[in-house]
């Protein structure tokens, strides 16, 4: 069936559209103007924009820590209205159902579980199979393991980690490669409170640098398209811009992308020792081009901190809002939940709301910058549309700082800037930049060949309205949203990525679990088969 | 071949399902309960819960609630097993009938081997409140610390006061030893308490963890929870995702709504709110605690006790007759539990998807 989106304002930074236009597609597939054939359907999109279904690149949606999160916080997620037939659960609030629903409505076909950790990668997938409609992919954790420490302690061929590296990654079905707080989880294990870059891990003798860059070369080595995704030490403290830049020289110019960076663009300047060091963040990506971040933007509301860095949970439990958590240590991170609130009448708060804007505006190159609020740790995901229209005004920032609290606003330069982002350039950021990220040739792209994954918005000065409810989603060429409301549910595909390596690492680790565990490895394989989703998995290609 | 009774009398499996699906379909607030199943169990029956507007909750709700009350309003330490056998240096089990709960227990822990994180340092077991003859491992030395059941909240209260140095009313010798069990625990370098939701209450748990937390403050002691029977966790974590809430759950509303009380099965039925319900125990069998008539729809395993009254279906027993995805106490994950006796007994999420596909779309929403 051939479909046509006549007349809207086609925006495709991959293929540099940007003008009046059509897009056609058919079978699930962008295609190109076809010569002497009418379409069936024609939706007449005069007054929108029209883009490729969004990506987003880090959004804690799925897994034990997650779900850890849903069950402590029962009375912050309340439900509120029945569902729409067709949609089971879609209402119920946090629930993976809601999830894949309120992502589509915003016009999200893609997003990415950055926190998959190797031995519960079963519940990761689990729940991603019962999220509709979005793709879904996710990234595994390692540098805080045993087997992957004591490989560097004992000094062996790197070639003996990227065989790791790729076998984790390829039985547990993911992207790519993530680090938290490299070597810090273990240390906390030793009763370490802090850890920075060059902090040693006890028994084993290793820094986090070289942590760091053992699995940024292995990523590389392998072939994994996204590159290490490193989720830095000294987390939210203050001055904590000297581990960030100590970071970005130790990636030696290798690609690496670090993580909600927000939480890492602090100063120690005025009264309250805690300033915006967004702006000297900034000029550091500008300069290193091998580094993207995403922001882990803080939008003002309650919510919880969701996090396989555990040293810093626990150290964030004492100022937990309201007072509980949980916090476990296991067999690698582990995860540590704290709920909080962020107050714009906090000062604390109001700076890390500005730092976050700061880095948005003041690095040049949208390719390098992600929108992200970490979510839901510097806020829901659905603040997104708020957070472009922040972006693309001024004024409208201009409005939130004059509620800041005045303080505040001596400890930011974000006053001072006046860029405001282009449609063009949000969608660089949300759609071909992630696409390129990850190495996707088949999203993030209007392009003949490309996934029919589409977002139609209506155009409106309300830029937030605009993007919380998408006029039409089409999800591989099917239309699932209409006028902000998912009709019915389709199975999404998990995206996963398989690189190569030496069958000879089976064998060690098979003595491996034998020996240290006492249990068979194959009990923490991700047995694909019997996933209710196992003929929805879809690959994604290694760098040749 | 499956097997099928209505009020005792053989009834073919189609039938079965059609009358189930009627009873629940045409009752105006249906319980799911017992729910004693897999990940596919209970996915299917928290879905025909929500289609059908009824509620949900599980046999071992209590203990499983005694944990997670204790998260929601306090704040919970946890690791894993491994963790546990591989770094826990002083390891305290409160509580009696742990190995009964969890009959590999001492087997993963592996207390007779030295602590492998801390190059092999010596390792120190505390037992508070084992059952009589519990407290005995084989090649472990474990320092029992006597109580009852009904003595055990006010020893661990007491050893907590004790250890962060607050007096309390007992003799000078119990405190003593107290004292000495405190500096014990102080001193470790990673330790762990072993408890369980079953027989201990939500106030001890949550005392427990108070110790726990009082002890981070200078060491590292965390503590792995044995789950609740008929895969407590594992419905809870499926339970999660699904609704965001663990049973309990209503949905009369056309939303989940989750209460403790309102939702609890044994309540639903004893006092009339609940007109029909369908009692799940996929495991083992156990029946109902309720007193109450109401018509019902079980789920058990071949050997399970029929009911004289109302419809069985006989469904394969989870990991033995097909294989079933569960959070495995050994690893505290979900795992893959491969069938080790075969049968073509349906499976929990095999039956409720027949017994689903015969209500209408339109009986909801």
């Amino acid at each position: 069936m051939l479909t046509l989106l006549q007349g809207g304002h086609v925006i495709d930074p991959a293929t540099g559209r940007n003008e009046i236009g059509d897009v056609y597609f058919e079978d699930g597939r962008i295609v190109a103007k076809p010569d002497g054939r009418k379409p069936d359907v024609t939706h007449d999109v005069s007054g929108h924009y029209v883009m490729a279904g969004a990506i987003d690149i880090h959004s804690h949606i799925a897994g034990g820590n997650v779900n850890t999160a849903r069950l402590l916080l029962p009375e912050m997620h309340r439900a509120i209205r029945a569902r729409l037939a067709g949609t089971p659960l879609s209402t119920a609030k946090w629930s993976t159902y809601e999830t894949g629903r309120l992502y589509a409505q915003m016009g999200f076909t893609t997003v990415i579980e950055p926190a998959v950790a190797p031995h519960h990668s079963l519940q990761a997938h689990l729940e991603f199979a019962d999220m509709p409609i979005i793709d879904v992919g996710g990234l595994t954790v390692l540098g805080n393991d045993d087997f992957m420490l004591s490989m560097l302690r004992a000094g062996e061929n790197p070639s003996a980690l990227n065989d790791y590296v790729a076998r984790t990654v390829t039985s547990t079905r993911t992207l790519g490669l993530k680090c938290i707080n490299p070597g810090g989880v273990e240390g906390f294990k030793e009763n370490m409170r802090v850890f920075g870059l060059d902090d040693v891990v006890p028994f084993y003798g290793v820094t986090s640098r070289q942590i760091v860059q053992a699995l940024q070369k292995s990523t590389q080595a392998v072939g994994i398209h996204h590159p290490l995704h490193l989720h830095m030490n000294n987390l939210r403290i203050a001055g904590n811009i000297d581990t960030a830049l100590a970071t970005i020289d130790a990636a030696q110019g290798l690609p690496m992308h670090l993580a909600h960076v927000q939480f890492y663009a602090y100063g120690k300047e005025g009264k309250h020792a805690f300033s915006s060091a967004g702006a000297q963040f900034a000029e550091k990506v500008n300069a290193n081009k091998n580094v993207s971040v995403d922001v882990g933007q803080v939008m003002f509301s309650e919510t919880v901190t969701v996090s396989s860095d555990v040293l810093k949970q626990f150290n964030s439990l004492s100022g937990a809002i309201p007072k509980k958590g949980a916090i476990f240590d296991g067999d690698a991170n582990g995860g540590g939940i704290v709920p909080y609130a962020y107050k714009i009448s906090n000062y604390y708060n109001a700076v890390q709301w500005a730092a976050g804007l700061e880095l948005f505006l003041l690095i040049d190159d949208p390719h390098q910058v992600f929108f992200t609020t970490d979510h839901p740790n510097g806020g829901p995901f659905t603040t997104y549309p708020e957070l472009f229209a922040l972006l693309m005004s001024a004024d409208l920032r201009a409005q939130w700082l004059s509620r800041l609290p005045a303080e505040a606003l001596e400890a930011t330069t974000l006053p001072s800037i006046k860029r405001e982002y282009t449609l063009y350039e949000i969608a660089v950021m949300s759609r071909s930049g992630p696409a390129k990220l990850y190495g996707f040739t088949d999203r993030g792209q209007l392009g003949a060949g490309a996934v029919a994954d589409i977002a139609v918005y209506k155009q409106q000065r309300d830029r937030a309205g605009m993007f919380r409810k998408a006029a039409l989603v089409f999800k591989d060429g099917e239309l699932v949203v209409k006028d902000g409301e998912v009709s019915h549910y389709k199975q999404g595909k998990t995206l996963y990525t398989a690189p190569k390596f030496d069958k000879a690492i089976d064998k060690r680790l098979d003595r491996y679990y034998e020996d240290l565990y006492g249990l068979p490895r194959t009990i923490f394989d991700l047995p694909q088969a019997a996933l209710p989703n196992h003929d929805a998995f879809a690959e994604v290609s290694c760098r040749s | 071949m499956s097997s099928a009774t209505l009020d005792g009398a053989p009834i073919a499996i189609e039938e079965a399902y059609a009358h189930a699906a009627r009873l629940l379909s045409e009752a105006k607030f249906p319980l799911i309960a017992g729910l004693g199943a897999d990940a596919a169990g209970a996915r299917a029956a928290i879905l025909l819960a929500e289609r059908l507007r009824g509620a949900y909750d599980h046999l071992a709700s209590d203990a499983i609630l005694a944990d997670l009350d204790t998260m929601r309003g306090f704040t919970l330490f946890t690791t894993t097993p491994n963790e546990a056998r591989l770094r826990g240096d002083v390891i305290l089990f409160v509580g009696p009938g742990l190995s009964e709960q969890w009959p590999t227990l001492f087997e993963r822990l592996a207390l007779e081997k030295t602590v492998h994180f801390q190059n092999g340092a010596p390792r120190k077991v505390f037992w508070l409140g084992p059952k009589r003859g519990e407290g005995k491992i084989d090649g472990v030395e474990v320092e029992v610390i006597p109580a009852t059941a009904e003595a055990l909240p006010h020893t661990l209260a007491a050893l907590r006061a004790r250890t962060a140095g607050r007096p309390v009313a007992m003799a000078a010798a119990a405190t003593k030893k107290l004292d000495a069990v405190g500096e014990a625990l102080r001193s470790a370098k990673f330790g762990v308490a072993v408890w369980s939701g079953s027989s201990i209450d939500q106030l001890t748990v949550e005392a427990l963890q108070g110790l726990l937390s009082d002890l981070n403050a200078t060491t590292r002691f965390t503590g792995v929870p044995i789950g609740a029977r008929s895969a407590g966790a594992t419905v809870t974590q499926v339970s999660g995702w699904m609704t965001g809430f663990p049973p309990r759950t209503g949905f009369g509303r056309g939303y989940p709504e989750h209460d403790p009380w309102r939702f609890e099965a044994t309540r639903l039925v004893d006092s009339g709110e609940a007109d029909a319900a369908l009692w799940i125990s996929a495991y083992d069998g156990e029946g109902p605690g309720w007193d109450g008539e109401i018509p019902t729809v079980t789920l058990a395993p071949k050997g399970a006790k029929k009911p004289a009254q109302g419809l069985f279906i006989e469904v394969g027993r989870p990991g033995e007759a097909h294989d079933a995805l569960e959070l495995t106490q050994e690893i505290a994950s979900f795992a893959l539990r491969k069938a080790t006796a075969p049968s073509d007994a349906p499976s929990v999420a095999t039956a409720l998807a027949a017994i689903g596909a015969k209500i209408s779309e339109d009986a909801a929403c």
